[in-house]
């Protein structure tokens, strides 16, 4: 187990690396001037010298690979550097951000299996049947439509009509914590609609799978009661397929929430790292990439130590 | 096959139109007509105009072919690529997975977004920057799905086997693990097709996506959210379209797993999970069904034991009476609903008595215990029939008639079961002491604790070496014959009054087979009452275990009798066959039989051995033969039985 | 107050209205004060007093500091930190700074202005007006309170950089990113990319003023969202209210919409090589487009046409003879083409920028009229980043630009057409426009009102001729707020971002 969590996590370190570099290269190859751009706000033409100044300032006239082992060695000692923008640590900015997208991300997961593994068992033990059809039906709705209308329908509907929730937004949670609980469900619940849809179908499959299963029938074969089959044997079971796939999609969310962080103005890293997108602001693209790939690799490791954990099968070994 | 109409019909017309868009008789798609923008649906224009007062209806079906050839594009160029790392990675493992699923692994690091963003800004946004981009993304996630089903089924032996006989790799996994692993791969195609669409619509909404006034689903909705108060149809359209054609390509991939994975259960699910109400519609009561009995055997074959007038009650002799058993495939309005796979099958099995059901695959052999159970595969029925049973407490009933609950109280307690291959039958995902314990748990008021001791002196009982530890074990770390012991110890664990084995010993070597049969024999002698019903081919192993036999062939009985009786003198050819394809020394295949098992559905008029009969005269191929009793407690249904032996 | 009039103090005058604007009765926060919530479009990238960084960090800035003039609600220049400012016959700018306070409480001198002059100025400086302040060749300090500016040449438009929000006077030694200003409200405390708050400062040199308590500045990067936590009343005032949203906002009792026509949507060309290296085609091309439907489609209507350079009607250099000098005529477009050689059109491509609805939907409108003169563009549309970069240098052959000018004033269109300025974005590549160049700097170095209108009307003139750039469209910039907010202005024409210098007077109903 140890040897294994050492292996997997010089392969992750590896991995970072190679995430890291290849940001770096691409982010050099994209046009835009992070300069130019920052003296240019507002549609102003910039001045030539300026911008000039600007350049030898932010160390951009350095050859490519003097940046970049610049920024690897920073890296390296565990400073992510400061924002082109006004000078900002890139660390301390993530340390904000980081935490909050989290939030997202683990409510929306709660949300959607709590919704989503019932639906999937319910759809599969009742397959073919209208209950089946029905969430079928419903987890492609929700598939299907995009956040950012799900965002303006409900802000709409429950923030500008009923006047139930403010119109996104974001307060700690230690200035006020019901509405930070508030604001906060708007956005996870937007994204667990989504994710409520993927658990439900691969819910529904693994169940079904499950269900032909020579042990289901052993179950049967003890006589347990239909709720006892269905906790221990089937749901069970079926859960490892389905916890996979949504600790997958939990990695996928880290910084792939930006349209529902944007529609609902909720501060998190994926609006972060637009924004330092859009700006060309290097070390804030970089640093904010190497910790979500840090955060997906490390989450891939706990999807398969829960896995194993789960399922006596797989054994953690190389 | 049929079941793919729909869908597929659907996605022609979608299709269609999309291909057939240039020449239908629509609006120019690109026509401005500002001063009747956000006009509402008129006569020229169906869905009303858009923001430019272009025609929504004809950018909608413009609209399919940018949403949809990129969605589908990208879906399938992932599929392709991904599956193939996935294959390669998963049956190689080392050095190629590395470059393959590891390397894949890169991408999903980066946020989807940031590597669209990254993607369309370097080559410029349009059709095949964003399907580069979206392939990009996707391509990971097939590698991974199928990488992990590549690894389950390459440890399987059929793939060890083929690997052993030199087979080329690449033949093994294009012939071999390609289709095992195409049913998650179409799922993952499903989500992705729809996830990619829904993508394309977030790039446009960011401007990453189609370049205007090409009109895209997500471009029409990125322009339509900022009118939500003008023109809130605009909104509405797009959407539909989209969650429209989601559904259907679900349903469709759906329905493409079932067929292409013939395990899963077709429409219906589990119905033993559904309460009381939902169950089958057979009629519950006896008398009801005690008419229909007699009617599957047919006219004038009257059987012997009906004949002994048992209509009613049960010997009390007679520990499971069953009577006219039939069992058919029960698939409302599928193909072949109403075929019969066990027909009038009668049996009687006396307190301590063990009986072996003998016959080939197909026989209907595993059914009819299955049957007395109440496990039968969901797609099966009991058309008619009953099994007369006596429980602990003296009183008798119907056990065909029984609903999942009522047989759920007899399962485990009085009726066990134990199936033949254990590794499967038992969960893999909990302990065997656990498993055993439940099944104490579920019939006796006892606290867990008493459960487990009793757990782990069940497993000492049936022979497992150093219980204490091996409760705490899963299946997979046990050997095959301890993995059947401990099925079997479940099976006994609350002293059943009926024992249903199902080759229990057919997946083990030939010594431990002796081992788990001198097992059970060892139990009845803790058990003396215990009934046993042996299902088997192995007539070795009948000679050794049963006090009777019955053979069953092409879901009919055809011979009962002790068993040394039966093997001195069969009376019905199909048992002198099997006899005598059993080579001295005891084979374990039943072999030279000349010709097959009928399917059912075909069977042949009059006896259904006749085909394959050495003795088969102008009559056996007419008329079904009834029962007849050669000698006393013995039967036969072969009109020529006296000129068999 | 005292104002010495010269006879070239005419700049001097208009902004003697605006000075007396101000003083009110003193004691009014007490009875006024709350918490005014403003939602914001953008988080400011920087705080740096003088580099251009946005409308956003403009607004702040404004809040925060105070140059040495600004603008009064109307639009007239005022004195700000400077009581009275004047020019003497060889150019020479005096100002005469009133008894301001910085935030900490020290007073503003003579020797922090010339100090920051000096700063702006410096080589290695990103500054905005980095260039103009370089041609400020000497600074003097007679006293604590007067400060004297010579230019390499007569500028009548000086005052106009020291009224503009990227010049506003930080106190001497502190980082250009200070927040330390003179300004109304003091910057207490930020969350990066979220919000800011801000305190009255209560040693503001205008009396009775800032008559808010403080500011809760919330940033809305999504202009529905901005609306909508205005309707749901989680703000009290939004700034870029998208133009869709208007009608809606106007037809609510709670709210009212304060919109002004003031940036303006135009065409840039690439002179570098053909087709629009010719005159006649870019003529063709601002006489192709119909206007109108720019401003339906991509500002619902919430603008109007701009068949000529971007000088309001109001302005006192609208040219009326001139005003319809692009008029949508499509057969003179095509005529103009096909006397430079094109008589069946052409390919080329329009770049603009996906990430702003309305460049995009302008730059549909434009491909849709530019087809029926036989002009097939592509669109090329980028996110801004890629734009500015394509912009700037010359990779695009047609674009869509939208902006302000620096102020009401002509010479803010030097920025635009001056093609002696390096490449920008900003205006056409490539392009030389030696006759306007030299009249652009004849209106700079005119103080008479008279002869810089005749100056101005010949540049236009000439600009129509030779189209360095094709007007598009005025759109309405719009603030909206809750009934009860009042003493906030749009302040007209292209001074609307410096419209939340009047947060000062703004009170909470």
């Amino acid at each position: 187990m140890l040897r294994y969590i050492a292996y997997r996590s010089l392969l992750a370190v590896f991995l970072v690396w190679i995430v890291v570099t290849l940001v770096f290269l691409m982010l050099h190859l994209v046009p835009g001037d992070p300069a130019e751009l920052l003296l240019s706000q507002g549609s102003t033409a910039a001045d030539p010298q300026a911008v000039a100044n600007l350049r030898e300032r932010l160390g951009l006239d350095d050859p490519l690979w003097l940046q970049y082992a610049h920024h690897i060695g920073g890296l390296l000692t565990g400073d992510l550097g400061t924002s082109f923008r006004d000078g900002a640590s890139v660390t301390g900015q993530i340390v904000q951000r980081l935490p909050r997208t989290l939030e997202v991300i683990v409510a929306a997961a709660l949300i959607a299996a709590a919704l989503g593994v019932p639906a999937g068992t319910l759809a599969a033990v009742r397959s073919g049947g209208w209950i089946d059809t029905l969430i079928s039906f419903l987890s492609s709705v929700a598939l299907s439509t995009p956040v950012f209308v799900v965002g303006s329908v409900v802000i709409l509907v429950f923030a500008q009509e009923l006047r139930l929730v403010p119109a996104g937004g974001y307060v700690p949670f230690a200035v006020d914590p019901a509405r930070h609980l508030l604001l906060l469900m708007l956005p996870a619940g937007t994204v667990a609609l989504a994710l409520w849809a993927v658990i439900a179908r691969m819910t529904r499959a693994s169940v079904l799978d499950v269900l032909e299963r020579d042990y289901v029938r052993t179950a049967r074969a003890k006589g347990l009661s239909r709720v006892k089959i269905l906790r221990r044997h089937v749901v069970r079971n079926a859960m490892i397929p389905v916890l996979t796939v949504l600790g997958l999609e939990m990695g996928t969310l880290i910084g792939g929430t930006v349209l529902v962080e944007f529609v609902f103005n909720w501060p998190g890293l994926s609006g972060y790292l637009v924004s330092a997108v859009d700006a060309r602001d290097y070390p804030e693209v970089v640093g904010i990439v190497m910790v979500i790939s840090i955060l997906f690799v490390f989450l891939n490791l706990v999807v398969d130590i829960v896995s194993a954990v789960l399922d006596p099968r797989i054994s953690l070994t190389r | 096959m049929r079941k793919l109409i729909l869908p597929v019909s659907i996605i022609a017309v979608i299709l269609a139109l999309v291909l057939l868009a240039p020449i239908l008789p629509l609006a120019d798609v690109r026509a401005m007509d500002i001063p009747h923008r956000f006009a509402g649906p008129s006569l020229q224009h169906w869905l009303g105009q858009d923001e430019f007062g272009r025609d929504v209806l004809t950018r909608l079906i413009f609209g399919a072919r940018a949403s949809l050839s990129i969605a589908i594009g990208s879906a399938l160029a992932a599929a392709l690529i991904g599956a193939t790392l996935g294959l390669l990675g998963g049956y190689f493992r080392g050095l190629v997975e590395l470059v393959t699923v590891r390397a894949a692994e890169v991408v999903l690091c980066l946020p989807p977004l940031l590597l669209a963003l990254l993607v369309v800004t370097i080559l410029g946004a349009g059709f095949w920057p964003l399907i580069l981009a979206l392939t990009l993304l996707y391509t990971p996630n097939y590698a991974r799905v199928v990488y992990a089903a590549t690894l389950q089924v390459r440890g399987l032996d059929y793939v060890t086997a083929q690997r052993a006989l030199g087979t080329h790799p690449l033949t093994i996994v294009l012939r071999t693990l390609l289709p095992n692993v195409l049913p998650p791969l179409v799922v993952q195609i499903s989500l992705v097709i729809a996830s990619a669409i829904v993508i394309e619509s977030g790039l446009s909404f960011l401007g990453l996506g189609v370049v205007p006034p090409t009109p895209s689903w997500g471009l029409m909705i990125r322009s339509a959210r900022g009118a939500m108060e003008q023109a809130p149809m605009l909104l509405v359209w797009p959407s539909l379209a989209l969650a429209g054609t989601i559904l259907t390509f679900n349903l469709l991939c759906d329905r493409l797993q079932s067929v292409l994975d013939p395990r899963t259960v077709p429409v219906g699910g589990a119905i033993w999970l559904r309460r009381r109400g939902a169950t089958s519609p057979r009629p519950s009561s006896r008398e009801a069904r005690v008419p229909r009995a007699a009617g599957p055997a047919g006219a004038g074959a009257v059987t012997d034991r009906a004949a002994t007038d048992r209509s009613g009650e049960t010997k009390p002799a007679d520990l499971l009476a069953i009577e006219g058993l039939t069992v058919a495939l029960d698939r409302p309005g599928g193909v072949g609903s109403g075929m019969e796979l066990v027909r009038g099958v009668s049996l009687a099995l006396r307190p301590g008595e063990t009986l072996a059901l003998v016959g080939e695959s197909g026989s209907g052999k595993t059914l009819t215990s299955l049957a007395v159970t109440g496990l039968l595969p969901d797609v099966l029925a009991v058309t008619a029939g009953t099994a007369a049973y006596v429980r602990r407490d003296g009183t008798a009933l119907d056990l065909l008639a029984e609903d999942e609950d009522g047989h759920r109280r007899l399962r485990g307690d009085e009726i066990s079961m134990v199936f033949q291959d254990a590794s499967a039958a038992l969960n893999p995902v909990h302990r065997i002491g656990d498993q055993l314990a439940e099944g104490i748990l579920a019939h006796r008021a006892i606290g867990r604790a008493e459960a487990a001791n009793e757990a782990v002196a069940l497993l000492k009982r049936v022979g497992i070496p150093d219980p204490e530890r091996r409760a705490r074990a899963y299946p997979h770390e046990l050997s095959g014959g301890q993995r059947q012991r401990a099925m079997i110890a479940i099976a006994v664990a609350n002293r059943p009054k009926l024992l249903l084995a199902d080759e229990p010993t057919t997946a083990l070597d030939p010594t431990i087979q002796a081992q788990i049969l001198a097992l059970i024999a060892d139990l009845k002698r803790d058990n003396p009452d215990m009934g046993v019903v042996f299902v088997t081919h192995n007539l070795a192993v009948v000679a050794e275990i049963a006090d009777r036999v019955a053979v069953m062939y092409a879901g009919e009985l055809v011979e009962e009798g002790p068993v040394a009786e039966v093997f001195a003198r069969p009376r019905h050819p199909y048992t002198a066959a099997l006899i005598g394809s059993v080579p001295e020394g005891g084979a374990e295949r039943l072999v030279a039989i000349p010709g097959t098992v009928p399917a059912p559905g075909q069977m042949p008029p009059g006896c259904r051995f006749a085909p394959r009969c050495d003795h088969a005269e102008a009559i056996c191929r007419e008329s079904e033969p009834a029962e007849f009793v050669p000698a006393p407690g013995r039967r036969t249904r072969c009109l020529r039985y006296e000129e068999v032996t | 107050m005292t104002m010495r009039l010269n006879r070239r103090s005419f700049l001097a005058t208009s902004a003697a209205a605006g000075a007396l604007a101000f003083v009110g009765p003193k004691g009014l926060r007490a009875e006024t004060g709350g918490m005014l919530r403003f939602g914001l479009s953008a988080y400011p990238p920087s705080f740096d007093a003088w580099a251009s960084s946005g409308s956003a960090a403009g607004t702040v800035k404004l809040m925060m500091h105070r140059g040495l003039l600004g603008f009064a609600p109307d639009g007239t220049m005022r004195g700000e930190l400077a009581e009275s400012f004047e020019v003497d016959d060889a150019g020479t700018w005096t100002f005469k700074l009133r008894d301001a306070r910085w935030h900490d409480g020290s007073p503003v001198t003579s020797e922090d202005i010339a100090w920051n002059v000096a700063e702006a100025a410096k080589a290695d400086s990103t500054a905005f007006f980095r260039g103009e302040l370089q041609s400020v060749v000497k600074v003097d300090t007679p006293d604590a309170r007067t400060i004297r500016m010579t230019t390499e040449e007569p500028s009548a438009v000086l005052p106009g950089w020291f009224a503009h929000f990227n010049m506003p006077m930080i106190k001497k030694g502190e980082a250009p990113d200070t927040t330390m200003g003179a300004g109304p409200f003091k910057l207490d405390k930020t969350d990066r990319g979220v919000s800011l708050s801000l305190s009255a400062f209560d040693g503001y040199y205008k009396e009775g003023l800032p008559k808010l308590a403080g500011i809760e500045v919330i940033v809305y990067a999504d202009e529905n969202l901005r609306v909508a936590a205005l309707d749901a009343g989680d703000v009290d005032l939004i700034e870029y209210v998208p133009w869709q949203a208007m009608e809606q906002i106007e037809a609510d009792a709670r709210l009212k919409l304060d919109a002004v026509d003031g940036p303006f949507m135009y065409l840039t060309f690439n002179a570098e090589r053909p087709p629009f290296d010719d005159p006649r085609v870019r003529r063709a091309v601002a006489h192709a487009i119909k206007r109108e439907d720019i401003v339906a489609a991509a500002f619902y209507g919430r603008g109007s046409a701009l068949e000529h350079l971007p000088l309001a009607e109001g302005s006192d250099y609208y040219n009326a003879d001139l005003a319809n000098g692009w008029a949508y005529d499509p057969d003179k477009a095509m005529a103009l083409l096909a006397e430079a050689g094109h008589p069946n059109g052409f390919d080329c491509t329009l770049l603009a920028t996906a990430q702003y609805g309305m460049h995009q939907s302008t730059a549909e409108v434009c491909q849709a009229y530019l087809s029926m003169v036989g002009i097939n563009a592509r669109l090329d549309l980028p996110e801004w980043a890629t734009r500015v970069q394509k912009g700037n240098q010359g990779q695009y052959d047609l674009a869509v630009m939208g902006t302000t000018a620096s102020n009401n004033d002509p010479d803010g269109m030097t920025q635009l057409i001056d093609g002696s300025l390096p490449a920008s974005f900003v205006r056409s590549y490539g392009l030389k426009t030696p006759e306007i160049t030299e009249l652009l700097a004849k209106g700079r170095q005119t103080f008479k009102a008279a002869e810089r209108k005749t100056i101005y009307h010949q540049m236009e003139a000439k600009a129509l001729e030779t189209t360095p750039i094709a007007g598009l469209a005025w759109r309405s910039q719009g603030f909206a707020m809750k009934a009860g907010v009042s003493g906030f202005t749009n302040m007209p024409g292209q001074l609307c971002f410096y419209s939340p210098e009047t947060l000062e007077e703004t009170v909470l109903g």
